[in-house]
């Protein structure tokens, strides 16, 4: 689903030093009037969204925002690693037939949409299970152009007839049946699959299942992206766009006496980190969420230091300032008692080679060069070991992950030996004479970005390949990526489920551009195997499947496997309950902010002047 | 004819030559153009043997060295030396300079000429014309330009050379107006000399000085426009031009690493200053009526 050219959390954008000092300055006083005594405020940064529609978002930050205020059947538990789903608007996890392909949901009663100028009197009425038939249909409908209709394109019975049936000038018809989308009462969902699809628990986590209230889509048209209506913690409150978003705490729970509760079960080291101490506890803690969009790192980060936002991300540029050589915190942030949190990220960063590009597409041997010459360690340096290198398609800890440098991993010799198997001896292009020359395009050209691409330059230049860089925006270049027109391109995948079919489906034949699988890779056996495994259920026969595949996409080398990011946080001592989550989604009612500890800190360290 | 002008540009110099401050001024541009020329040159010859310059490479373990004798202005974020591709950047600005100003000025020197000397239709024309140009914001103008021809250092030479030719061709027509009223106009128009011969054989001469006084004041003008571009990420890629420079050096600015943003700042401040004084002391030496009130 979500693609992107670098971390959200540590990507860097420019804008002027002063900006900085400026804010820096202004810091001290309040950030907003409360609007009652006592009241918990989160503040944030966020990246631009796209808008507030389930549907149509394909983007990190408007999946997080999405998740404010809608809620799906299921939801990721929050505190459980490796990760698996627990209901959320479903009263129990969902019975499953011996063939594997009926799914029968039950949902809880007495769920109810926020109250809002689309429903009959204003006042949000009871969800039900047609909600979510008229939510996934909306996925399919054409008109919509959702970003998420892969995730149920060809697994529910009739949906790609009602899919073909929306194309067209006249209104889709949403009453019309589909199959395998049904409700037999009021409270009950029934999906009919075509084939067996484990990875469907983790669809319905996301927000493209989330249920979306018919009435709200009618009412507000075009501008539903604008106006969410959900079922979750917290309502929109004002949307400022590109600068600020304000949540508040939805009061229809109060209203309708739902009552949801913080995990009470987890692992030692989360009681040790204070992660169980509202164990039981009403959820949301937090009465409002402010988020400002703040495209530039450095200004972000003096926002942190000063105690306007709650928790940031590490850039590479502040990783000294921040990290000793022992990956321990500063004293001086110590001291204010800011805490360090990491873990890993299941995204994988990488290089593509369209293979339908006459030059690197058809030489198999070039790729396979090119490959060697890249160091990871180099880039490993470069962000000060915020990365882990990879060697394959799957990240830790999915199976099939390579742990281990492979054939066409960094070895100069051999990349040169290969260089001259490609036609290509000492990097010279026999068309010209001349050293070969390659185009990488990158989907921005912030000051990382163009250092990454002059350090990986540098190791092409090694074995005597120029590589040219071609800095575009972020649209021109998933346009050039679209019509197949990139040589190079730089690209980043966020898992959607921490399942290894969804890196997989990155070569899959079918998934060619305008596709994700942005490299066209194609190779017979590779799509055979494919098919196998998007039905199998996880065990040893999916994971001998999955280190096959690896393998046959390291030999082929449509990528250059670049490296998983670590997730690295800083998080004030006054917000409390948090812990990194690869999918979160719709985590933010777990998060508290301690008042008193905050006016404390505020006290102590903007106490001057 | 001859001798007049020739003494007219041997005065000026004289004039110049007395004014101390104008005399630095061109010794410091004719520093940064032998910079700009060795790295012309420099990057002409790794052209031609088919490498990599060696400013271009990156050696991690050399990242963020502060100046010392082996890299005087220290090194960047990759390990690469500071004041060579401070050198490379003279070289960028130098071509966008140069290249703007041979795109503009003469589109402004011949439709100021045309407008100048013709009047009516022609003069309605070129004025429509120029404020048309001038009616759109310039940035954005540039920009628009810029996405057009794609990025690049083309997109830079044709986004700013076609945008700044306005101001030229308003002088150049307001001086071609004063002169083809003059005697020594009258008398070739008498002895019926063809239109261009006049125009430009008999006028531009003596408005020339015009076009050196506004070469002087646009050409760190150009460069500014270049850095500002480069500096968002829309102008020069795959070579250190000052603009992209900044915008890296900036990041790191708040941990002390000082050195690349102040020696590029300081490169372009002494870029710019010392145009535009040279432009003011030219344009008073080379002003006849300044002269008058002189003496």
């Amino acid at each position: 689903m979500e693609r992107r050219n670098s971390g959200w959390k540590f990507s860097l954008h420019c804008s002027a030093v002063f900006l900085c000092l400026l804010l820096s300055a202004c810091g001290r006083g309040e950030l907003d009037t409360l609007r009652f005594k006592n009241e918990q405020v989160l503040y944030g940064q966020t990246a631009r969204i796209q808008g507030f529609d389930p549907a149509k978002a394909g983007d990190v930050a408007s999946s997080m925002m999405i998740g404010r205020v809608y809620e799906g059947l299921l939801e990721y538990a929050y505190l459980d690693r490796p990760y698996h789903v627990e209901p959320m608007l479903a009263a129990e996890l969902p019975e499953i037939s011996n063939d594997g392909l009926t799914y029968t949901f039950h949902l809880r009663k007495g769920i109810f949409f926020q109250d809002d100028p689309c429903f009959p009197g204003g006042k949000g009425r009871e969800l039900t299970a047609g909600d979510f038939v008229y939510s996934i249909k909306r996925v399919a409908d054409l008109k919509n152009a959702s970003s998420g209709y892969w995730a149920f394109n060809g697994r529910i019975a009739g949906l790609e007839a009602f899919r073909a049936s929306s194309a067209g000038n006249t209104p889709t018809d949403y009453a019309a049946p589909v199959k395998g989308l049904t409700a037999p009462d009021r409270y009950t969902l029934q999906i009919q699959l075509t084939e067996p699809y484990p990875q469907l628990l983790w669809v319905l986590a996301m927000h493209y299942a989330f249920a979306v209230p018919r009435e709200a889509v009618d009412y507000y048209g075009a501008d539903f992206v604008n106006h969410p209506v959900g079922t979750g913690a917290y309502i929109l409150r004002k949307w400022k766009r590109n600068y600020r978003i304000e949540f508040i705490r939805n009061p229809k729970w109060a209203e309708t006496g739902r009552i949801e509760t913080y995990p009470s079960t987890g692992t030692e080291a989360d009681r040790a980190a204070g992660l169980l101490d509202d164990a039981g506890k009403q959820l949301p803690f937090v009465d409002r969420i402010v988020q400002f969009v703040v495209d530039d790192a450095a200004t972000a980060w003096m926002m942190f230091l000063s105690g306007q936002f709650s928790f940031s991300g590490i850039s590479r540029d502040n990783w000294d300032a921040v990290i000793t050589p022992g990956s321990d915190l500063v004293s001086e942030l110590k001291k204010q008692k800011i805490e360090l949190i990491s873990g890993p990220t299941l995204d994988l960063f990488y290089i593509g080679f369209n293979l339908d590009d006459p030059v690197v597409g058809r030489n198999k041997k070039l790729r396979q060069a090119l490959s060697c010459a890249f160091n990871p360690a180099l880039l490993v340096q470069y962000y000060n070991g915020r990365i882990k290198p990879v060697y394959g398609p799957l990240p830790d800890p999915l199976p099939g992950f390579k742990p281990d440098p492979t054939a066409y991993s960094f070895n100069l010799e051999k990349a040169r030996q290969l260089l001259a198997e490609a036609g290509y001896a000492d990097g010279i292009d026999p068309a010209t004479g001349r050293r070969l020359e390659l185009t990488l395009e990158l989907g921005g050209a912030s000051p990382d970005v163009r250092q990454v691409v002059d350090l990986m330059a540098g190791m092409f230049d090694k074995i005597g390949v120029v590589l040219k860089a071609s800095y575009n925006n972020w649209p021109a270049f998933l346009e050039k990526l679209d019509r197949r027109q990139a040589q190079l391109f730089q690209l980043g995948w966020v898992a959607d489920y921490p399942d290894p079919e969804n890196f997989l489906q990155l070569f899959y034949g079918a998934n060619t551009s305008p596709g994700p699988n942005h490299s066209n890779y194609e190779n017979p056996e590779f799509d055979r195997l494919y098919e196998r495994l998007r039905t199998l259920l996880p065990g040893p026969e999916k994971d001998r499947l999955c280190t096959r595949m690896a393998e046959l996409v390291i030999e082929d080398c449509p990528w250059i496997f670049m490296y998983q990011p670590m997730d690295f946080a800083l998080v004030h001592n006054w917000l409390k309950n948090y812990k990194p989550h690869n999918f979160p989604y719709t985590m933010a009612k777990y998060h508290r902010v301690d008042n008193d500890t905050w006016n404390a800190w505020k006290a102590k360290n903007r106490g001057h002047d | 004819m001859k001798e007049k002008r020739n003494s007219l540009w041997r005065d000026a110099w004289q004039r110049l030559k007395k004014n101390r401050l104008a005399m630095i001024c061109l010794g410091i541009i004719l520093f940064y153009t032998a910079l700009a020329v060795y790295g012309e040159t420099v990057y002409q010859v790794y052209r031609a043997k088919d490498q990599t310059p060696f400013y271009q490479k990156t050696d991690l373990s050399q990242a963020y060295h502060p100046p010392s004798s082996r890299h005087w202005m220290g090194t960047d974020a990759l390990g690469r030396d500071v004041m060579q591709r401070l050198i490379q950047g003279t070289r960028i600005a130098y071509k966008v300079g140069i290249v703007t100003s041979l795109i503009a000025i003469p589109i402004g020197v011949f439709f100021g000429c045309l407008a100048g000397y013709f009047g009516g239709r022609v003069d309605d024309f070129v004025v429509w014309l120029y404020s048309t140009f001038a009616s759109i914001p310039g940035l954005l103008f540039i920009l628009a330009i810029a996405m057009v021809v794609g990025k690049g250092l083309l997109g830079i030479y044709l986004g700013i050379g076609l945008t700044t030719w306005v101001g030229l061709c308003r002088l150049i027509r307001g001086e071609v107006i004063k002169h083809k009223e003059q005697a020594y106009v009258l008398a070739a128009r008498a002895l019926g000399l063809s239109w261009p011969r006049i125009l430009f054989r008999h006028i531009l001469p003596n408005v020339f000085h015009v076009i050196i006084v506004t070469f002087t004041l646009r050409f760190p003008a150009a460069v500014s426009t270049e850095v500002f571009m480069s500096f968002l990420g829309i102008g020069v890629a795959n070579e250190p031009s000052w603009g992209v420079m900044i915008n890296s050096a900036r990041m790191r600015l708040w941990h002390g690493v000082w050195w690349e943003m102040t020696f590029v700042t300081v490169a372009i401040f002494g870029l710019v200053l010392a145009f535009n004084l040279l432009g003011d002391a030219l344009r008073d030496a080379l002003d006849p009526r300044l002269r008058r009130g002189e003496n």
